[in-house]
């Protein structure tokens, strides 16, 4: 498809704290109509269409705004944004204006209730407007990660729940049932945790010519609860896997690097030298 | 009037290309205006370009990267010039027939090699405007010497600094070109300034060897040491990339300073920090001080030539501190840092001394230039009247002298290190 840059659609956006987004478009006043739509990228070889439909309000200033309401549950993950304005319910893709997003920089500081539901407006690979959204019963949220010395480390926050007796932190690697489990040490307040695992164990075993892995990292808040995934959600970046890197160590000719996702969860790559 | 710029490439990110687009765009409220792209590597600028302006390019290196005359070296673009080694006989002609074809008043060239295809081939008619980007100090000899000879045909240079309008003043000989300061201007931004809470320090540019980003994480490194709950977030590409990673790593600062990727516009990132931050070697102007300042942030800066100095005023709205110096950058910060109140005060004074640097009053002082050049073309007199004619004619002599014997000289050793090969 190809549209002319220069006449799409533009959108302003502004999002609180509680993860309000307010966009603000500038449209031609002859067209009194429209609306915002939000759709639901659908997960690949899937056809479902998740969608939420926003009404535009009368312009001030010469633009007019649409609100998606903190309440609104948008389901995990990317959503485009479309204008619909055709006479038959035509809608085009909408293009990025200044994304105001400061208050989510220090929103790890905060402490969520359950559901967990962040929303993050970026631009997409093609130039578009769309919406990262996580949707999660609890969070975990990765404050510092470390390889180093012989141990994979990490210091993590609850969001959503909180610890209880049975605590574990999991370590799976990617495709198999192969595990690694430790226990948390978990402070006063029964959210705030650290772990540590021996890099040792995360290479050992390994087929020789076997590749790269993945351990994807979860932590147990308490015997019977389900698993939380740990991940790092809570601010302004919805893509941090090229721009938050952490540092590799080696044992032997293996490196051991933490990393967050595509999905900005942290998981380790375990890569054989050669 | 009908104002045409020639700019290098207006699909890259730059400085350059900024302030040229936001002229442009001023320009474009009372004027006919287009920007003449010499080359295009990609379908769209990373920039968003008011339609009112148009955009030509005369190169598309898509197509014709292998293109026989791209392969030969370039004949009117000067060899001593930076960017050399991207234009050729494609360049050079294709420049040439868009000047000569040229509907326009005036014409105005954004970097050296270009305001040499102004000066010498720009219709009689085409009032011809310079725009010097970089410095004169800076520029190699032979460069230099070039530039003597082709600049005595423009009507109007303008520098974007004051420091090195009169570095052209005094060592180049250019009777009847009127050399001005103009600085670059920067659009009323459209969101709310910062508010100097956010626990972020924000530097943005090419990831470039000048611009020092080792020095800035090093600085940062000692803030990080005292209050590990600041970031520092660096936005921009280049060949540094990985050499400011493996820094990063090898201090332990994985969980503080972030090498963002490039960002078109900033304004959305300055407002998310509360400090701004530049630790270069050397500065023709400091387009993102200026950014960062009218975001509302007081910016951290080395007092390197030739801008930071003319911009910053210590201690008001930002800090001067000396180059290479990363205990005393480090300082600096922390100053800031740890003083909460101090920090707000300066970001109030960034915002409102940074508005002189609004596009009103530049651009207001851009028309006057052009103008005054295109009434020199109708009128056949110069620009400038020139105040001190014999002495300036004496001293720009002896600059260029200097400069000639430098050119030989390094051509003599580049013809002898040939011979040796």
């Amino acid at each position: 498809m190809t549209t002319d840059h220069a006449t799409d659609p533009r959108t302003a956006c502004t999002v609180e704290r509680d993860g309000r987004i307010t966009f603000a478009l500038r449209l031609p006043p002859a067209d009194p109509g429209g609306r915002l739509l939000l759709r639901l990228r659908p997960k690949k070889g899937g056809t479902e269409h998740l969608r939420h439909l926003l009404a535009l309000d009368t312009a001030v200033d010469g633009h007019r705004t649409a609100v998606l309401p903190a309440g609104t549950v948008l389901a995990e993950g990317r959503w485009d944004v479309h204008l619909v304005d055709g006479p038959d319910g035509g809608h085009r893709r909408v293009r990025p204006g200044p994304r105001d997003l400061r208050a989510l920089v220090d929103g790890h500081t905060r402490d969520r209730a359950a559901p967990v539901a962040v929303r993050i407006p970026y631009v997409t690979k093609d130039g578009f407007l769309a919406v990262r959204a996580w949707l999660r019963d609890a969070h975990a949220e990765t404050r510092r990660v470390r390889a180093a010395e012989g141990a994979l480390t990490a210091a993590a926050r609850l969001h959503g729940t909180e610890f209880g007796p049975g605590a574990a932190v999991r370590l799976r690697l990617r495709g198999t049932r192969t595990e690694r489990l430790v226990t948390p040490r978990v402070a006063d307040d029964r959210r705030d945790f650290t772990f540590a695992v021996a890099l040792a164990d995360l290479v050992a075993d390994a087929d020789p010519g076997a590749g790269q892995r993945f351990w994807d990292v979860s932590v147990r808040p308490a015997e019977a609860a389900p698993w939380v995934r740990l991940a790092r959600l809570l601010d302004d970046v919805a893509d941090r896997k090229h721009i938050h890197v952490q540092p590799a160590a080696l044992v032997g000719d293996t490196a051991v690097r933490p990393y967050y996702t595509v999905d900005n969860d942290l998981s380790v790559t375990v890569t054989p030298a050669g | 009037m009908k104002i045409s710029f020639l700019l290098h490439n207006a699909y890259g990110i730059g400085g350059t290309i900024t302030t040229t687009f936001n002229l442009a765009q001023a320009l474009a409220e009372r004027h006919t205006v287009e920007i003449v792209s010499v080359l295009r590597h990609r379908e769209r600028p990373n920039f968003t370009l008011d339609p009112r302006v148009s955009l030509r390019p005369l190169v598309d290196l898509r197509q014709e990267k292998e293109h026989p005359a791209h392969l030969r070296p370039a004949r009117v673009f000067p060899a001593a010039e930076y960017r050399y080694h991207q234009y050729s006989e494609l360049t050079d002609e294709r420049i040439g027939a868009c000047l000569a074809d040229l509907d326009a008043d005036v014409v105005i060239g954004t970097r050296p090699g270009l305001n040499v295809h102004l000066a010498l081939q720009a219709p009689q008619r085409v009032a011809r405007v310079g725009q010097e980007h970089l410095t004169l100090d800076n520029h190699p000899p032979r460069l230099r010497t070039a530039l003597r000879r082709a600049y005595r045909r423009l009507d109007v240079l303008t520098t974007v600094t004051e420091a090195d309008a009169a570095a052209y003043r005094r060592k180049m000989r250019l009777p009847g070109v009127r050399v001005e300061a103009l600085p670059n201007s920067v659009p009323d931004p459209v969101l709310p300034p910062a508010d100097g809470d956010a626990k972020l320090v924000i530097a943005a540019g090419r990831l470039v060897p000048v611009k020092r980003y080792d020095l800035l994480i090093e600085a940062f490194a000692r803030v990080a040491a005292e209050h590990p709950d600041w970031q520092l977030r660096v936005y921009g590409k280049g060949e540094e990339h990985d050499r400011l990673r493996a820094l990063i790593e090898r201090l332990g600062l994985s969980d503080n300073v972030f090498l963002m990727g490039p960002a078109a516009p900033m304004e959305a990132e300055w407002v998310k920090g509360s400090i701004g931050a530049a630790a270069s070697n050397f500065e023709p102007f400091g387009m993102t001080l200026v950014e960062a300042m009218r975001c509302g942030l007081p910016v951290v800066s080395t007092d390197c030539p030739h801008g930071p100095g003319e911009i910053i005023k210590d201690g008001v709205d930002g800090r001067l501190v000396p180059v290479g110096d990363a205990a005393a950058f480090g300082e600096a910060l922390l100053e800031l840092v740890r003083d909460d109140e101090r920090r707000r005060r300066m970001g109030r004074a960034a915002l409102e001394n940074a508005r002189r640097f609004a596009p009103g009053p530049v651009v207001r002082q851009a028309e006057r230039l052009l103008e005054e050049a295109c009434e020199a073309r109708r009128t056949g007199r110069p620009v400038t009247r020139d105040r001190d004619p014999v002495g300036r004619v004496l001293t720009g002599r002896g600059h260029a002298a200097r400069d000639a014997v430098y050119a030989t000289g390094s051509s003599a050793l580049r013809t002898i290190r040939k011979a040796r090969r």
